[in-house]
């Protein structure tokens, strides 16, 4: 190329240039936003002890978790208010591990099941301190359901067929259906299908709406709870079968619970009917009120339970 | 300076300028559009993983399932490559599992916060790895806690500076064809460019043989056409030339050989007729001053000057035929005349001279010289050679045309062979006539068959006449210049318009258009 063509040179340098600035502009982070050093790794602070010792109340997983959230957060708060005192609400897949923290004294009160009630009893002294009253009465029934168009009447009908249970301690989500196998002269293993838990009477339900389990034996309590809450159900799931009716599942405490506690806890569930915030909270509950209750009321259950052998 | 660039250079900075200024541009577009459309797949990924990282992580977190909750984040980081990191905060905002092992960055908790009722909060943190798209998303409406999800940009800047690094690549192997194709282009166009310079400068030299191939129909192939056929005409031009130029030093050596004769001719008649006179008038004197009667010497000196008359009509023709003055003093027609009714009267031949349309008016005094020694030099060749009985001259002046006729009922001749004679024999004549016609922009032809006479033609245009004289040409201008004044006058006059503008359109169109309709 001869000197004497400056301005090509200049052009194709430039051209040049451009396609270098090209290649090389990295994309402009955005100013604005904090710094983090991601390599810059620290032990997390320990969690500091509280100040406050709260109340700490467990929920069975008679419902799914974020059921329990829902309906129980109202009455936490209004136990929490009324001691002045923080509530914590602890929730745990099983009802046996629910039991498991009663027993060691991790939880203050706690609303199980009538079977693990029994259980706790049983094995480490858990004792009664109220019970809800749904409906006029302080009982409720393990309702037998199949999907809306299954020929099934009977649990007779549902042999070979997939089958749900929801907690493996649940009175009338497993025991019961299990002793209705028993009278039929067979174990569930072998009488279903398949068997499968689901942990809570919602998600039993929701299991047999959708189809997933061609029957399930679920609370009562619960399948109306639900069926009033969302009453398309019935046009999914239909009941083909009532046990005869057992105690509620009532509130308890463990054994070493203060006795000052107990009665304050006592006063404020029997009294909460009289609050002016009560009805409401109650009502989210699916209650009447809260009433007292004696060991008689779980006899049948009791019964049911020990001549109903789990293997 | 442009025209210090050759060709080739031309078209591969055109090429490669074209190239390179079509990468820069598909690569600059390609790289801003992939950027803004990974930018906010990578946004939108983060606030999905969070969303679903929350709605996973809430049973697990409500029933304080921490092992379920850190194979949930293991997970959601194994199996999107974008994530850097998750974790997930409780209630109270304490981290309760997360994706780094053993600790936790610090300041990360506090630079994202999501409301508990907001859908999503999505921000850019600048981290040493680059940005990091940190989205927080509240589990169970923020009752459970909170779930966090950090997709970096690292992946997404690979990917570009890949789409890059290929776009750079397929420009520079675009480029090298394009060099390529340049070179081949250059080598193409300019290949009859080539040629043509080559030929030209054989030209130059003066070889007009060489001719330049017609590559293609273009316009390069037009261009060869056209400088073949300039060859063609040059050499033809050429080869003219030269002939021309040949001829005019023959007839230089003609005229001065010519001159030689003259003068030979005029010593001949002065030594043989003039000198053979004045010898007579010398012998004439002594037998007049030997007479011995004054009778006797009244006779002598009668015969003496007898003798001394026919001495001075011979003088007197020798001047005529040198000069002859009546052709500058009285015109071409009455020169014509005169020298017919001499040449009649010398060679006994009868000339029958006709002039038309010239009696009163005089050509440019090249012309008449011309045309004058044209006809004489027919009119002595008829009597050299021809054996004729009969002459004709007629000279004619018609619609502009001049045109000068000589024939003869003489023996004739073969034109073509006396013309190769004359040149081969070095001798002036029917040459020197045909020059002096071109010379006055006129045409000679020689009509002659053997037995029946020669006919000598001679053709001028009047505009062939007035271009030989410039002061006919200032004439003719002026009497125009005239012509226009007096006319535009005229209309002046008749119109009466004292305006100067109608005056000055006036004058205008009288120049553009000289002849007023």
């Amino acid at each position: 190329m001869k000197p004497a063509a400056p301005g090509l040179i200049c052009f194709l340098l430039l051209c040049g240039c451009a396609l270098l600035i090209a290649a090389c502009t990295a994309y402009a982070a955005p100013a604005a936003g904090p710094t983090v050093r991601l390599h810059d790794l620290r032990p997390l602070p320990p969690t500091p002890p509280a100040k406050v010792v709260p109340l700490r109340v467990a929920v069975a997983a008679v419902i799914s978790p974020r059921g329990n959230v829902e309906s129980y957060t109202p009455l936490l708060d209004y136990l929490g208010r009324e001691l002045n005192r923080p509530v914590e609400m602890v929730q745990r897949r099983t009802y046996m591990e629910v039991n498991d923290l009663l027993r060691d004294g991790e939880v203050d009160v706690a609303f199980v099941c009538t079977s693990a009630y029994i259980a706790g009893r049983r094995d480490f002294g858990m004792q009664l301190l109220a019970a809800p009253q749904v409906a006029g009465a302080t009982v409720y029934y393990s309702n037998l359901i199949v999907p809306a168009d299954s020929p099934a009447r009977s649990m007779a009908d549902l042999r070979g067929k997939v089958f749900a249970f929801t907690d493996p301690m649940s009175l009338s989500g497993r025991v019961y259906p299990t002793s209705l196998v028993h009278t039929l002269g067979a174990e569930p293993e072998t009488f279903f299908s398949r068997i499968f838990f689901t942990y809570s009477h919602d998600n039993a339900v929701r299991a047999v709406a959708d189809g997933l389990a061609d029957g399930a034996g679920v609370d009562s309590l619960v399948y109306d709870f639900a069926v009033a809450r969302d009453p398309s159900l019935t046009s999914k799931v239909k009941v083909i079968h009532r046990s005869p009716p057992f105690g509620i599942p009532p509130v308890v405490v463990g054994p070493d619970i203060r006795p000052q506690l107990r009665a304050q806890l006592y006063d404020l569930l029997i009294g909460l009917q009289d609050d002016p915030a009560g009805p409401a909270i109650l009502a989210t509950l699916g209650f009447d009120r809260f009433v007292p209750i004696n060991d008689a009321a779980y006899e049948t259950a009791q019964q049911v339970t020990s001549d109903t052998v789990i293997r | 300076m442009v025209s210090a660039v050759s060709l080739r250079v031309k078209i591969l900075g055109m090429v490669l300028g074209l190239v390179l200024l079509l990468g820069t541009g598909v690569t600059l577009q390609v790289r801003a559009t992939l950027t803004r459309t990974l930018l906010a797949q990578l946004q939108e990924e983060s606030v999905s993983l969070g969303r679903d990282l929350a709605a996973r992580a809430t049973d697990p977190l409500l029933i304080n399932d921490l092992y379920n909750i850190h194979q949930l984040l293991r997970e959601t980081r194994a199996n999107n490559p974008d994530v850097r990191y998750a974790f997930v905060l409780d209630r109270d905002g304490r981290v309760v599992a997360h994706t780094f092992g053993g600790g936790f960055p610090a300041g990360l908790v506090n630079a994202n916060a999501v409301a508990a009722d907001a859908h999503h909060h999505t921000l850019a943190i600048a981290t040493e790895e680059g940005v990091v798209w940190d989205t927080a998303v509240p589990i169970f409406e923020g009752k459970a806690g909170t779930a966090r999800v950090g997709l970096s940009e690292a992946r997404m800047h690979g990917a570009i500076a890949s789409v890059t690094r290929q776009l750079l690549l397929t420009t520079a192997i675009v480029s090298l064809i394009g060099i390529a194709t340049a070179i081949f282009l250059t080598w193409l166009l300019t290949r009859p460019v080539r040629q043509l310079v080559a030929a030209t400068e054989a030209v130059r030299r003066g070889d007009f043989s060489p001719r330049v191939g017609r590559w293609a129909d273009d316009e390069l192939g037009e261009l060869a056409d056209a400088f073949n056929t300039m060859t063609t005409d040059l050499a033809r031009a050429d080869a003219e030339r030269l002939e021309r130029e040949q001829m005019r030093a023959f007839y230089l050596r003609q005229i001065i050989s010519a001159q030689e004769e003259e003068r030979k001719r005029i010593a001949r008649e002065l030594h043989d007729e003039t000198g053979q006179a004045l010898a007579s008038v010398m012998v004439g004197l002594r037998n007049v001053e030997e007479s011995p009667s004054v009778e006797e010497l009244h006779t002598r000196l009668v015969d003496l000057r007898g003798v001394a008359s026919a001495t001075l009509e011979n003088v007197r023709r020798l001047a005529l035929e040198l000069r002859p003055s009546v052709l500058d003093d009285l015109g071409l027609a009455a020169a014509l005349r005169r020298y017919a009714a001499d040449y009649t009267a010398r060679f006994r031949i009868p000339v029958e001279t006709q002039i038309i349309g010239l009696d009163d008016c005089r050509l440019a005094p090249e012309v008449e010289t011309a045309l004058y020694r044209i006809i004489q030099e027919a009119l002595t060749n008829i009597a050299k050679y021809a054996n004729a009985t009969q002459v004709s001259v007629l000279l004619e002046r018609r619609d502009g045309q001049l045109m000068a006729i000589v024939e003869d009922n003489g023996c004739g001749f073969d034109v073509e062979q006396v013309l190769r004679a004359g040149a081969r024999e070095d001798r002036l004549g029917l040459y020197g006539m045909r020059e002096r016609a071109e010379l006055i922009g006129g045409t000679l032809t020689i009509e002659s068959q053997m037995g029946c006479g020669t006919t000598v033609y001679v053709r001028m245009s009047e505009s062939a006449n007035q271009r030989v004289s410039e002061s006919a040409n200032e004439r003719m201008s002026e009497s125009a210049s005239e012509r226009i004044g007096e006319w535009a006058n005229g209309r002046m006059a008749s119109e009466r318009s004292p305006c100067l503008l109608v005056y000055l359109s006036t004058c205008l169109l009288v120049y553009l258009f000289p002849n007023p309709p």
